[in-house]
């Protein structure tokens, strides 16, 4: 809703991450204005029964072929749903781009990503354009166990992964806030993306140890934690930023992840993910 | 035999209430909820399709709500905890006020008060402004929580949720709309017992509460717990609901909205059929923006098809062959 809707032919189906879908979808008008943060709303063609948009991050693009891919999380429960058993050749009513790109600040060269297989979607975008701008970027990825994480393949080769398993069957022993210690000198640019959990855990060791970034601002007098921003995932909704559905409170208000975001400003990250 | 009419002959509009009459163009309703509280409609519905717009819940302060997840799918339905978040009725008037002025439907503010005081005190503070703004009608939101019972909800005590009622309908003179869910215990007594109080419509279009864990099972699927559950798997119940209450008046009683997964033109002639005179759309007009004018089309046309002259006599269709009591045997 909002902008005009239109459709989109389903050109793949995929895993983006564990329990995680991809489409692929035809969708050339749309590419000009997607940008790394940025997510479609919508809803299969020609489904029966309850037919309920979705708002889906995008999460690559390629100009060349015309082609939009976006993330989709199963249904809450981990049944079916519509967009589920979506099969090629099939139509999506496609509204978007909606919500604002991630900030990316200008004059740094150090990205450092944190997610779970619930953020990816919202950052791969977001990895792959910044490595094509020639900053460095690192990605910490955080799961229960090796079989919770994305795949690095999803990534371009240039991009430095990290991995955090709770029960220590990949990487570090231990969770993403941990990891991020190993990386509090090098990072200029912090973005989470994932569950309340590790939302709240990272956020925590980003303020208690903050990125040289930051200390380099505040030697120039700022506070604003502009180095940091968080991704609260958020998958149904009106999309338009009427429903309330995916409203966050931050220290002024309310910011409606579907406009405003989905980015937000690190000065808001308590407030709206509690506990940091 | 009944003679065809001509669809554009039928007569789409709908009176609600006796006392306090609400003239409705067309005999849809977009919900409470799902749309906001108004300025941003008009860009998304064309309100020429729709016969009221309900504002989402007003209260008399501001009132934030938990985090994120607060909507989640489930199967055929959606569950969602917003909790009535708003920014209090003065700045809802203050920012959205204006849109409702000249809309081409009629506009209905949903009003969320958590004692009957605060209920007198916010109908007050709307009614200073309400002939200004365009405000047609209110809604009594007995779905939201009472101070009074410890934060159930208002509809989980007759006694209470009369209180309310009484407390409303004594500080305005515009016609009330009750909203319940298909939750409620006896809604053939209630809807007799909210007539007296003062309420000229009750709306049976609510969400009923639901609970889900997510998908590890160590934390439920939504930030607050508890929410509601609306969508398609309530319109049986819904339905029931509807039938009931349209049993209840005593004749000259509240007039009935129904509503509840309403996702297409078949979905809403069902609720005419159990006795609502109006229909509400929810969340599914995300998905079909188109969904409002193609429910008036699609009336008209069964209406036609009957021989009738007006939507309004599709109402109860299903309950009338037999004893509507007969009918229900429940």
């Amino acid at each position: 809703m909002g902008a005009e809707p239109a459709t989109a032919e389903v050109l793949a189906v995929g895993e983006l991450a564990p329990g995680r879908l991809a489409l692929q979808l035809r969708a050339p008008h749309l590419i000009a204005h997607l940008r790394p943060g940025h997510a479609l709303h919508l809803v299969r063609a020609e489904a029966g029964g309850f037919r309920l948009r979705r708002v889906a991050p995008v999460t690559m693009v390629d100009p060349l072929r015309g082609m939009v891919e976006v993330g989709l999380q199963p249904r809450a429960d981990g049944g079916q749903d519509t967009l589920a058993d979506i099969r090629v050749g099939e139509q999506v009513v496609v509204v978007g781009p909606i919500g604002q790109p991630i900030p990316r600040l200008a004059r740094t060269t150090h990205l450092l990503i944190v997610c779970d297989a619930e953020g990816f979607a919202w950052v791969r975008f977001l990895a792959s354009v910044a490595v094509a701008e020639g900053r460095s970027v690192v990605v910490i990825q955080e799961g229960q166990s090796a079989a919770e994480l994305v795949s690095a393949s999803l990534l371009p080769e240039r991009v430095e992964i990290a991995m955090a398993t709770a029960d220590g069957s990949l990487g570090l022993h231990g969770s993403a806030a941990d990891v991020f210690a190993n990386y509090t000198t090098w990072a200029e640019q912090v973005v989470i993306a994932g569950s309340s959990g590790l939302l709240a855990a990272v956020t925590a060791a980003a303020r208690r140890r903050a990125p040289v970034a930051a200390r380099a601002a505040a030697r120039k007098g700022a506070t604003d934690l502009s180095w940091l921003s968080i991704i609260v995932p958020h998958e149904v909704g009106c999309g338009s930023g009427v429903c309330g559905g995916c409203s966050v409170s931050t220290r002024d208000g309310s910011l409606r992840l579907c406009r405003e975001g989905p980015a937000i400003p690190g000065a808001d990250a308590t407030a709206a993910v509690g506990g940091a | 035999m009944a003679t065809r009419q001509a669809p554009s002959s039928i007569d789409v509009a709908v009176t609600l209430g006796n006392a306090r009459p609400l003239r409705l163009e067309r005999p849809v309703t977009l919900a409470s909820g799902p749309l906001g509280f108004g300025a941003e409609v008009a860009d998304l519905v064309d309100l020429r399709t729709v016969g009221l717009f309900v504002t989402r819940g007003v209260s008399l302060a501001a009132r934030r709500s938990g985090g994120v997840p607060r909507m989640v799918e489930v199967p055929g339905g959606l569950l969602h905890a917003v909790g009535r978040e708003n920014p209090g009725i003065d700045a809802v008037m203050e920012r959205h006020g204006g849109a409702w002025r000249g809309t081409p439907c009629a506009v209905a503010l949903s009003l969320v008060a958590a004692s009957p005081d605060e209920m007198t005190r916010l109908l007050r503070r709307a009614e200073r402004r309400a002939d200004a703004l365009g405000i047609s009608a209110y809604e009594i939101d007995l779905t939201a929580p009472a101070d009074t019972l410890g934060g159930q909800r208002w509809e989980r005590d007759d006694d209470a949720a009369l209180g309310l009622i009484v407390a409303a309908s004594d500080a305005t003179n515009r016609p009330l709309i009750v909203k319940v869910s298909p939750q409620v215990v006896d809604i053939e007594r209630l809807a007799d017992q909210v007539g007296d109080a003062g309420a000229d419509i009750i709306s049976v279009s609510g969400s009923t509460i639901g609970f889900l864990p997510d998908r590890t099972r160590r934390r439920a699927a939504l930030a607050a717990g508890f929410g509601e559950l609306s969508g398609p798997l309530l319109r049986p119940l819904a339905l029931a609901a509807v039938a009931a209450a349209s049993l209840g008046p005593r004749g000259g009683g509240p007039s009935i909205v129904g509503g509840g997964g309403i996702g297409s033109p078949a979905d809403a002639l069902d609720f005419f059929a159990a006795g609502a005179l109006a229909v509400s759309v929810g969340s599914a007009i995300w998905a079909d923006p188109g969904l409002t004018g193609a429910i008036v089309e699609g009336a008209r046309r069964a209406a036609a098809s009957r021989g009738l002259t007006a939507i309004s006599e599709l109402s109860g269709s299903a309950l009338a062959t037999r004893s509507r009591r007969a009918t229900l045997a429940r």
